[in-house]
């Protein structure tokens, strides 16, 4: 989205192909996709996941889905771009959700505030999510931000924002109606 | 529109939301991935929120990814390709369905025993289940995989079972010969697992589930490659 449409439009097509030649069972086809996006894959697995070892965890199960589900990708329902870094999100959230993994004192101490201003100002000004999400008010922004910037489930938002369940769930619907109306 | 029309449809667009944030778990997640499925218009919506999200990906500092990642991803890729792989499903162990089925019968005493023992995780469920696999290994049951009347699947394990380093159990189905086995979970560890039946129909009687060992990410070619651990078919729940 950051960058050019004509750029994006090249991504697009070149990782439309290679899902297509993955589906006809090329191996070189998912290198190519390695190639194009396994760096920002890996930057965004390690965004949510903090740790290294388990951000290529995420990036290695999301090519070996991509390579499995390759025949189930509809370019008619989506962006093949789209498409992978979805199938990332899922990923990298179940690793994130697997409680045998984490331990409870792990991430839990920073305020909300400042770690939802620093996702935002990653986003150019001109940006239209930072434009509507500048609009919501500053915890409700903070739930948002940081279910999807760190991958905070109900729960943790309800704890690091220091408010019940209810208040975060109702939160979170309301910012997503407004987000909504702001950006079309 | 309706005022009722427009709430549900803002509803709709903020459950899309939700999904897409990563906030929806269980049941209310799984009814999603089938609506997705099942219904273009809230499939767009999802895919709407995904793009409106997608700034914050974009904007995240990429990191180096490097060839000893590619490697281990091309080590856990099938040796052949798999649309040849498809060509040719595994038909052995689907093969002994009747078999499989007579020694089901034989075990139904065991399964009324296992009724009364898998009491207390029957009410941790709430619902009865309205049918019940056993999956045996030869005379020893693995495990059960419960079917509720909304179609839910859980699997509990009913033993230890030991997983290599760097393996998985994966649970699959039949629904039918024409399709094939499909896969419908993975897990690292033997534990209390929701089956992931959303694109299938509901589970009928004499429906088989079997769980196989799998590379640690699952079988590459979506068709069990591992020996078969237990395997057993639905049937009604009394």
């Amino acid at each position: 989205m950051t960058v050019q449409p004509s750029q994006d439009g090249a991504i697009e097509a070149q990782l439309a192909a290679a899902i297509a030649r993955c589906a006809g069972g090329e191996r070189s086809a998912l290198r190519v996709i390695y190639d194009i996006e396994a760096g920002r894959m890996a930057g965004v697995a390690r965004r949510m996941l903090r740790r290294q070892d388990l951000a290529e965890e995420a990036v290695q199960d999301t090519f070996m889905r991509v390579w499995r589900a390759a025949r189930t990708f509809d370019p008619q329902k989506g962006a093949a771009r789209s498409w992978i870094y979805a199938i990332l999100r899922n990923c990298t959230l179940s690793i994130l959700r697997d409680e045998g993994r984490f331990s409870p004192e792990e991430e839990k101490s920073e305020d909300a505030a400042p770690v939802t201003e620093s996702a935002l100002t990653l986003l150019p000004e001109s940006n239209a999510l930072r434009r509507c999400l500048e609009q919501l008010d500053e915890q409700p922004r903070s739930a948002v931000v940081l279910a999807y910037v760190h991958g905070l489930s109900h729960g943790e938002l309800a704890g690091r924002l220091g408010v019940p369940l209810g208040t975060v769930k109702s939160w979170v619907r309301r910012s997503l109606v407004s987000l909504q109306e702001c950006m079309g | 529109m309706s005022t009722q029309q427009t709430d549900r449809d803002r509803d709709d667009k903020a459950l899309a939301g939700e999904y897409v944030l990563g906030l929806l778990e269980g049941e209310a997640k799984a009814a999603v991935e089938r609506r997705i499925a099942s219904d273009a218009g809230f499939a767009r919506e999802v895919e709407g929120w995904r793009a409106r999200f997608a700034a914050f990906d974009d904007a995240t500092p990429p990191q180096a990814a490097s060839d000893a990642l590619w490697s281990k991803i091309e080590a856990g890729m099938p040796a052949r390709a798999q649309s040849a792989a498809s060509a040719t499903p595994r038909l052995r162990f689907w093969d002994s369905v009747p078999a499989l089925r007579a020694s089901i019968y034989g075990f139904a005493a065991l399964v009324m025993v296992l009724g009364v023992a898998l009491g207390v995780a029957v009410q941790k469920a709430i619902q009865q289940p309205v049918m019940i696999a056993v999956l045996l290994d030869g005379n020893r049951a693995g495990a059960v995989v419960h079917t509720f009347a909304d179609g839910r699947s859980v699997l509990l394990p009913l033993t230890a079972m030991h997983v290599p380093d760097g393996k998985a159990l994966e649970v699959w189905t039949l629904p039918s010969r024409e399709r094939g086995p499909v896969s419908v979970g993975l897990m690292n560890q033997a534990r209390t697992l929701q089956l992931q039946l959303k694109d299938l129909p509901k589970p009928s009687t004499d429906q088989l589930f079997e769980i196989t060992l799998e590379p640690a990410t699952g079988s590459p070619i979506g068709r069990p490659t591992g020996p078969v651990l237990f395997k057993g078919n639905t049937a009604l729940a009394l």
